[in-house]
Parts: structure tokens; C-alpha cells; sequence
């Protein structure tokens, strides 16, 4: 009897197993898998598996599975050999710099070709960011995580060098008087420092409405030539190197390193991408009070705007219309008020719709985190121009690490900031001129 | 022979597996960088235009590579020379009867199994322009503020100094296995003859110890040629300017960043070459002079 039990039980196990296998597929079948390669790490790691498990909760028939490839080059890196592979994420995000690269790949879906016309409201996606991604008036990857450089100083610093807290400086003549009184007064070594070298120089040229590039920065037409060592670039660079000997401007590395010297509080003020301020804010916390700026101007420029950094989020071809029918679905999910909102708290970069601006106003978030809405104030209130709506250049990587050395050159006082600049200009002209000869 | 292998096939057979790899791993890879040379290519490799020997030409005329060749020569130069001597030093110290001797040979190891991702970020951290401890200690003593994110050459100095130290673990743990083979009578003998401890040292042990520091000299050379990436990703990426753009670096970032496949690709033929000669010399003439026994 017992060992009769036994049989059926393990009969029953057996079946049941059996069902398990024929069914399986059946089941994995009508969920649609979508991949998505990001960059995200830190605390805007867990702030995209938010936003991924939101959306797999609510879509039952469509898993989409966030994937951490390491930094934007090693992701754009990954996915181009995916793509050679024949083997491409669905969604890959790739930073500003890689906008020319990926339009000229003849490998993506542009955005708007997804969509019917009306489908989604395009026109809610907050207009700096919209114009940067568009050509022609037409979005080619989708807004996911965009910011700008704003201007950080230490409040508690500025009190003990016997400045007005809540008088940050808005001109660059401002910010170098500011910047002798606090290194004279002893209170810090240096004052000020900037994240992102290169493309603070970039912003700069955006935010007093020049040319960083020919042909409209390479909006109108292919990009030929670069103009950033023209009299702009020169004075800009040259204002730079005179505080550098003044001891008010400290070059302290690339990327986010000069965040160290701030929270140090070795320095009093910071240029840096408002996705800092999260990060900022927590680390200062009871600390020191931290204000935030817009960032400050030469005097006797036209207006522009400073410009957008950051990523998109890029649709690959070669897949099925199954699986870009689920991806419009992951798209819409991220532009949704709250979803985007959320995004924001968590990450301090740019809420990219309209409608989850006013979400965010309306809860009283910024009256909260005013550091938060410096950045975006700033975007909204400068003037469109051709100018200002971002550059479009083959090989733009490249071209950003030649005018990082530039800088650098410069900063060790190894050549002067005229002949630094026509020296990276030159070496870009080249690699545009290399990478146009690809795409005759 | 064939009574080992009664089967013609056998040996073949047995020696595939690792053929598959050098094959696969090894030689398709370097035919195709060499085909791939030859070209300019796009991004994601769809368009290719074939350059011949273009690549090639520019590299030995473009100063940025020049230079990186002269700083990859400085930096590996220092590995071996500076780096051997100290660790030689420190072997032998360590092979002292010394108390707590188990607790300093530990410790002179460790370096080497630290990754260089947690090497580089802590001499990062020690020499921080406005936060390091270095920094800060040598400014005390002499005043001078160090800022290795504008001063190029010492940025140099600080990667080559931290990748030295990053080895010292590697080579005093051969250098020590080394004199603890030295024979006891060989150095007493010396000893009655009535040389003196560094006559002792330079002409029993050091000659003794010539297959080690061969074989040391080869290992650091490569290692100073090839296997720093991480150490200068972590630490400077290239930088400041492009003072510490060695060859490995420029290789990856021409290859995988800028994504000059075809340039790149050169590169690697070039680094290949170079290496392939530089071994050969080695064997040629350090390896009369080794004294095996």
C-alpha cells in the first residue's frame, strides 16, 4: 500500500512536471521580453528599477529588463558590438555627445516613427530638451535623463568671508572679486572650481549665445568646422587662466571629482550638472548650507541658453512589432507626470514633461528643494536660438576629450589659451573632416 | 616518440584544445585587426574605406602618439629599474631572521592582491589635490601645494609610483623564494674567505638569483606595457592633458570611445610588433647573461 501511495504521488509529481515543460513556453511566449541597457549607477541605479518594476507590475505580457552596462562610453561601446553581433538591446541610453553618431548609424528607429501622429503629446516634453533631440521638428530618441549645469557655492563660507549669502555672484566679474575676498580672507585655498570641464566651456558658448561649431553647430548641415577658438572661446578660457593665477579657480579633475573639494568645503563655489544636487544635498547635510545659482554670464553678451547634458533613451532596429509595440508602452510609461516625477526626486535630473512640472509644483516639492528647480528656472527662462540648442557634431566624444587636453594645457600653464584652443580646433577640424568623409 | 603515440592521430588530437584557443583567442583576432587597419571605419562598422598603409603613416606622425610612446618607454622603464631595486631590497630584508618576520612578508604582499581598481582609487584618495593626506603632509614640510590634475608630469610620476608599488607584492614574493634557494654553504664559504656581507651579496647571491630577476625583468615589462589600464582608468584616464595617455590607454580610447576602429586597430598591430621585438632582444642577450644553475 504504502509503497502504492508512493507511485501515485510521484505519478502525480510527474505529470504535473510534464505540464510544467509543455506549458512553459506557451507561457514565456506571451510575455514580450524587452531589453534595456543603461548607465545608470549609484542612486540612480535603484531610481530606474522604480521605474522598471512600476511598469512590468502594471504590464503583465511585457517584462522589460533593465540592464547596468557600465559608463555612457561602455554602454554606446556594448552596444555597437551588439549591433555588429546582431544581437541589439531593444532600448540603449547614450549620452548627448553620441546624438550624431547615432543618427548617422543607419541601426535605430527614430522615435517619432513609432508613434501615430497624436498618439503621444510630444509637444509636452519641456522645449530645450525637445529641440536638442529633434531634427527637422521630429524626435529621434526619447528624453529620459537630462540636466544642466548650474552654479553650487557654500552659504556658511560666504558668511565667514563677510559676503551676502544670498548674493551669489551673476557675473563672472562678480564671481572673481567674490573669489578673492573668500581665498583672501583666508577662508578657503581656493574658491571655485568647475565639474565637466569641457562641456561647462560648451555650456558657456550656449549661455552667451555663440557658435560653437559651423552651419548652425551642425544643425543645419554636417558640421565642418569648429569656431570654440574663436574671440568667445579665447576670453572665456583667458578669464579662466587669470583666476587660476589669482588662486580664485582651481582645476580639480574631470567629471564629478571636483564635487570632493566642495563637500571638503575647500572651495566655496562649483559649476556642476544639476544631477549633483541629490548627492550634494545628502552629503552636506548638517554640515554646511548649500545654495544654488544660475550660472554667471559675461557681461556684454546677447542671451542664450545654457544647454542640455545627460542621456536618451535610443530604439534599435531588429526586432519584431510585437516588441516595438511593448516598447512604446515602456516610452509612454517613463513620460507619465508621475512616473518622470518621481525620476526627478530621486535623481535631481530634469522632470522632462510639463505636466509633471506642475505635479511637482503643485505637491510642493520645490517650495521643499529649491536647489532642485535652480536648474530647471534657468533652462525655461533663457532664449531659444540656434545657438543654444545644442551641438550636433560627427565624432563629438573625441572632439570633447581634445578640448578637455586643451583646457588642461592651459590650467598647467604649459601653453596660452589662444594657442591651446587653435591647436584642439584644429585636431577637431580634423576629425570631422575624417568622419564626413564616412557618410559622403 | 612513436612508441609513446602508437596513433598517428593521438598527438594531433591532444594538442588541439589549446591550438582552438590560440586560434580563436589569438590569431583571428590579429588577422582581423590587421585587415581592420587598413581601413577607416564607421561606429558600428558599416561603412568601411579602405586607407592602406594611411593608418600607419599618421600614427609615427601624430605627436600625440610620439608621445605616448615616449611616456609608455619612461613609465615601464621605471617599473622594472626602480621597481625591481626596491623590491629586491625589501626581499632581502625580509629574509632576515627577524621576529614577527611572517607578519612583514604578509604585509609586502599585499599590494599585489589588491585590484587595481581599489589601488587606483587609493592613491586617488592619498594624493587628492585638496583632501589627500600626501598632499596635505607635503605641504607642512615644504610648502608646495601638489596638484596632480594640472601638473602632467607629476601625474605621471604619481600612476608610475602607484603601479610600482602595485607590483612590489609580485616581485618580492619571487625575489624571497629566490634567496631562500641561495645555498648556505655557498655564502659561508664566502664568508671564511672573508668577504664582506655586500661582497657576499653581489657576487654569490646576486649572480644566484639571475634566473628570478630574468624572469622578473620580463614579467615587469609586460606588466608595465599591457596591464596598467585599470590603474589609469581609475586614477587620471589619460589625463591631465595627455600626460599619462600610455599606449594600452590610447589604444582603448582611439578603439572604444572615440571609436576610430581602423587607427586603433593599427595601434595594436604596432604594440604587437613591438613587443614581439622587445621579448626576442630580451632572450637574445639578457639570457646570455643569466646564470642558470
Amino acid at each position: 500500500m504504502k509503497s502504492g501511495k508512493f507511485t501515485g504521488a510521484l505519478r502525480g509529481v510527474l505529470v504535473l512536471a510534464l505540464a510544467a515543460v509543455l506549458f512553459a513556453p506557451a507561457l514565456a511566449h506571451a510575455v514580450t521580453k524587452i531589453t534595456f541597457w543603461h548607465a545608470m549607477s549609484g542612486k540612480r541605479l535603484p531610481a530606474v528599477e522604480r521605474i522598471v518594476n512600476g511598469f512590468n507590475e502594471a504590464h503583465p505580457d511585457i517584462q522589460v529588463e533593465a540592464q547596468f552596462m557600465g559608463s555612457y562610453k561602455e554602454v554606446l561601446a556594448k552596444t555597437i558590438a551588439a549591433v555588429k553581433a546582431g544581437n541589439p538591446p531593444h532600448l540603449a541610453q547614450v549620452y548627448e555627445v553620441g546624438l550624431q553618431t547615432m543618427l548617422d548609424s543607419g541601426v535605430i528607429v527614430p522615435v517619432h516613427t513609432l508613434f501615430e501622429e497624436g498618439e503621444v503629446d510630444f509637444g509636452d516634453v519641456v522645449g530645450p530638451i525637445l529641440d536638442y533631440y529633434s531634427v527637422d521638428g521630429k524626435l529621434y530618441s526619447m528624453p529620459f535623463n537630462s540636466s544642466t549645469a548650474i552654479l553650487y557655492y557654500n552659504k556658511d563660507l560666504f558668511k565667514k568671508a563677510g559676503l551676502d549669502p544670498n548674493r551669489p555672484p551673476t557675473t563672472y566679474k562678480e564671481l572673481e572679486e567674490m573669489g578673492k575676498k573668500l581665498v583672501e580672507s583666508g577662508v578657503v585655498p581656493n574658491a571655485f572650481s568647475t565639474g565637466w570641464p569641457s562641456w561647462v566651456f560648451e555650456q558657456a558658448h550656449a549661455y552667451h549665445n555663440q557658435f560653437f561649431a559651423n552651419n548652425e553647430n551642425g544643425r543645419k548641415g554636417r558640421a565642418t568646422e569648429v569656431l570654440f577658438n574663436g574671440p568667445f572661446g579665447v576670453k572665456y578660457l583667458e578669464t579662466m587662466s587669470r583666476m587660476a593665477k589669482e588662486k580664485v579657480y582651481i582645476y580639480g579633475g574631470r567629471e564629478y571629482s571636483p564635487n570632493k573639494a566642495f563637500l571638503a568645503q575647500q572651495i566655496a563655489m562649483l559649476i556642476q550638472s544639476t544631477s549633483s544636487v541629490g548627492s550634494i544635498e545628502a552629503a552636506t547635510e548638517g554640515k554646511f548650507e548649500v545654495g544654488t545659482t544660475f550660472l554667471p554670464r559675461f557681461e556684454g553678451y546677447p542671451r542664450g541658453n545654457s544647454v542640455i547634458g545627460g542621456a536618451t533613451l535610443w530604439v534599435l532596429k531588429g526586432h519584431s512589432d510585437e516588441e516595438y509595440k511593448a516598447v512604446k508602452e515602456f516610452l509612454k510609461w517613463i513620460i507619465r507626470p508621475e512616473v518622470t516625477a518621481q525620476w526627478h526626486k530621486d535623481t535631481g535630473y530634469f522632470p522632462a514633461t510639463n505636466s509633471s512640472l506642475k505635479l511637482l509644483m503643485d505637491e510642493g516639492w520645490f517650495s521643499n528643494h529649491p536647489n532642485h528647480l535652480t536648474a530647471f528656472l534657468q533652462v525655461l527662462s533663457g532664449v531659444k536660438t540656434p545657438m543654444s540648442q545644442g551641438v550636433r557634431l560627427g565624432n563629438f566624444v573625441e572632439i570633447r576629450n581634445i578640448v578637455q587636453t586643451a583646457l588642461e594645457n592651459c590650467f598647467a600653464g604649459k601653453t596660452d589659451p589662444k594657442t591651446a584652443l587653435d591647436e584642439a580646433a584644429q585636431e577637431a577640424n580634423r576629425v570631422l573632416k575624417e568622419y564626413s568623409e564616412l557618410y559622403k | 616518440m612513436e612508441s609513446r603515440f602508437p596513433n598517428k592521430i593521438l598527438p594531433y588530437l591532444l594538442v588541439m584544445p589549446s591550438l582552438l584557443v590560440v586560434l580563436v583567442f589569438l590569431i583571428v583576432p590579429s588577422i582581423q585587426s590587421f585587415y581592420l587597419s587598413l581601413f577607416r571605419v564607421s561606429p558600428f562598422g558599416n561603412v568601411l574605406i579602405f586607407k592602406g598603409l594611411q593608418n600607419f603613416i599618421h600614427l609615427f606622425q601624430d605627436p600625440a602618439y610620439l608621445n605616448s610612446l615616449i611616456r609608455s618607454f619612461f613609465f615601464t622603464g621605471f617599473i622594472v629599474v626602480v621597481g625591481l631595486s626596491i623590491s629586491l631590497g625589501l626581499a632581502v630584508l625580509a629574509n632576515l631572521p627577524l621576529a614577527g618576520v611572517d607578519i612583514y612578508r604578509t604585509a609586502l604582499i599585499w599590494p599585489f592582491a589588491l585590484s587595481p581598481a581599489v589601488a587606483g582609487t587609493i592613491w586617488a584618495l592619498l594624493v587628492d589635490p585638496s583632501t589627500g593626506p600626501i598632499t596635505y603632509f607635503v605641504q607642512l614640510a615644504t610648502g608646495l601645494r601638489l596638484n596632480w590634475m594640472t601638473n602632467g608630469d607629476l601625474a605621471l610620476l604619481i600612476v608610475t609610483v602607484a603601479a610600482t608599488w602595485k607590483m612590489l607584492g609580485y616581485n618580492v614574493i619571487f625575489f624571497l623564494a629566490g634567496l631562500q634557494n641561495v645555498p648556505k654553504e655557498l655564502l659561508e664559504a664566502a664568508h671564511m674567505d672573508g668577504a664582506g656581507s655586500f661582497r657576499r651579496f653581489w657576487n654569490v647571491t646576486f649572480p644566484l638569483l639571475s634566473p628570478t630577476t630574468f624572469f622578473l625583468f620580463i614579467m615587469n615589462s609586460l606588466y608595465g606595457f599591457f596591464e596598467v589600464f585599470g590603474l589609469i582608468d581609475v586614477m587620471t584616464k589619460g589625463g591631465p592633458g595627455k600626460a599619462t595617455d600610455l599606449l594600452v590607454y590610447k589604444l582603448y580610447e582611439d578603439g572604444f570611445v572615440n571609436f576610430r576602429t581602423g587607427y586603433a586597430s593599427a595601434q595594436s598591430i604596432v604594440l604587437f610588433v613591438f613587443v614581439a621585438i622587445l621579448t626576442i632582444l630580451q632572450f637574445r642577450f639578457a639570457g646570455k647573461k643569466v646564470f642558470y644553475r
